[in-house]
């Protein structure tokens, strides 16, 4: 195939099997959120649907790619193609991030009568909050939502010791961090074409995600029972969608990571040849820098 | 202090960023770009890191560790 030319796939099955896991999948989760007795089952077959299409659909690009059927332009779309991904990404945690923001800086103050603004009954500095929520204080955390409850006359917001910054969490950010550099030194070592420490250190970084993952259901535990909940006011949920989601990003990294692994063995990377474990790398090291994000602003800053 | 914090986070992203264009590029030179711009990001990572904990240590910032006092 000349240099010029694109190669283009025969037709395939694989994406009318995805649309059918993906249908199936949510049909059943619909069904299960109204309580239908089949919904769960119905769902994980989709599930199970999904899965088996992104084996068939991505080792069948795998095995072309190592068929050497790709030439530099499929590369380059694969490049394409991953940066977007990376994009959507990098919009959906900065969406967010964003709202933690806006929560934090600007409308629980505003509730709390900051600033010159309707909530607060205009110029008069104490009668801060009176339109909406008389007496609300803005405070952070803010894990009670002012509204039926604080009309009732009880207090806004009720407190405990949430989990201590020296515990868990700097423990994982320092597990995270650590496989931040166990990556590095895999890349470095695939770069150099040092197959067995590459081995080592991709199994390392492995271990220390697993690791990661077990402290963080360990940590929710631990919130959960002293009761934070998605429904602990706006610090309940932006905290556990922030660190859910980055908690789901780590899983599917971890998958990845190890998919990698398993090609490794297969040798289908050479020292100036691997675009799939760039792809990975970058994921792995964006997730890093969304839970070092994470630990600022939601335990130090 | 928490404005060196911002900025260290700051440049962790842009050096991110600057992998990503190397990975774009690919070949040689972007492969060098990538591999050059996540050992600097993980560097400024973990120093970042590790200024939090002893800023925190020495007292200099406090961490959001107690909510507010139980009513």
């Amino acid at each position: 195939m000349s240099e010029q030319e694109y190669y283009i796939p025969h037709g395939t099955y694989w994406p009318i099997i995805g649309s059918i896991g993906v249908t199936t999948l949510f049909v059943g989760f619909a069904n299960q959120m109204h309580g239908v007795e089949w919904g769960g089952s119905v769902m994980g077959l989709g599930m199970a649907i999904v899965v088996f299409m992104l084996f068939g659909w991505l080792g069948t690009v795998v095995n072309e790619s190592v068929n050497g059927m790709y030439n530099k332009q499929v590369g380059k779309s694969f490049r394409w193609g991953m940066s977007w991904f990376i994009f959507s990404e990098v919009m959906f945690f900065a969406a967010f991030f964003g709202a933690l923001f806006y929560a934090r800086i600007l409308s629980v103050p505003w509730l709390g009568g900051a600033d010159n603004n309707m909530f607060s009954g205009a110029t008069e500095a104490l009668e801060t909050s009176k339109y909406i929520w008389e007496g609300f204080q803005a405070t952070w955390p803010l894990i009670n939502t002012p509204g039926a409850i604080g009309q009732s006359g009880v207090e806004f917001s009720s407190g405990f010791a949430l989990v201590d910054t020296w515990g868990l969490p700097a423990l994982n950010t320092g597990l995270l961090l650590t496989s931040g550099v166990t990556l590095t030194y895999a890349h470095h070592a695939l770069r150099k074409g040092h197959r067995n420490s590459l081995v080592f250190w991709m199994i390392a970084t492995i271990i220390l995600g697993v690791a990661f993952l077990g402290f963080q259901i360990a940590e929710y535990g631990h919130a959960y029972h002293e009761g934070l909940k998605l429904t602990s006011g706006i610090y309940g949920s932006t905290f556990y969608l922030l660190t859910g989601f980055h908690g789901f990003h780590v899983t599917i990294g971890v998958i990845m990571l190890t998919v990698i692994l398993y090609r490794i063995q297969k040798g289908h990377f050479d020292s100036d040849n691997h675009f799939a474990f760039e792809g990975v790398a970058w994921y792995w090291h964006f997730v890093d820098v969304v839970w070092l994000g994470l630990f600022i602003f939601v335990y130090w800053l | 202090m928490g404005y060196l914090v911002i900025a260290i986070i700051v440049v962790i992203l842009f050096s991110l960023g600057s992998a990503l264009i190397g990975m774009v590029k690919g070949g040689k030179e972007g492969s060098d770009k990538m591999f050059k711009s996540l050992r600097l990001r993980i560097s400024l990572s973990v120093f970042l890191f590790v200024l939090l904990m002893f800023s925190g240590y020495m007292g200099w910032i406090e961490p959001n560790t107690t909510m507010l006092p139980t009513q």
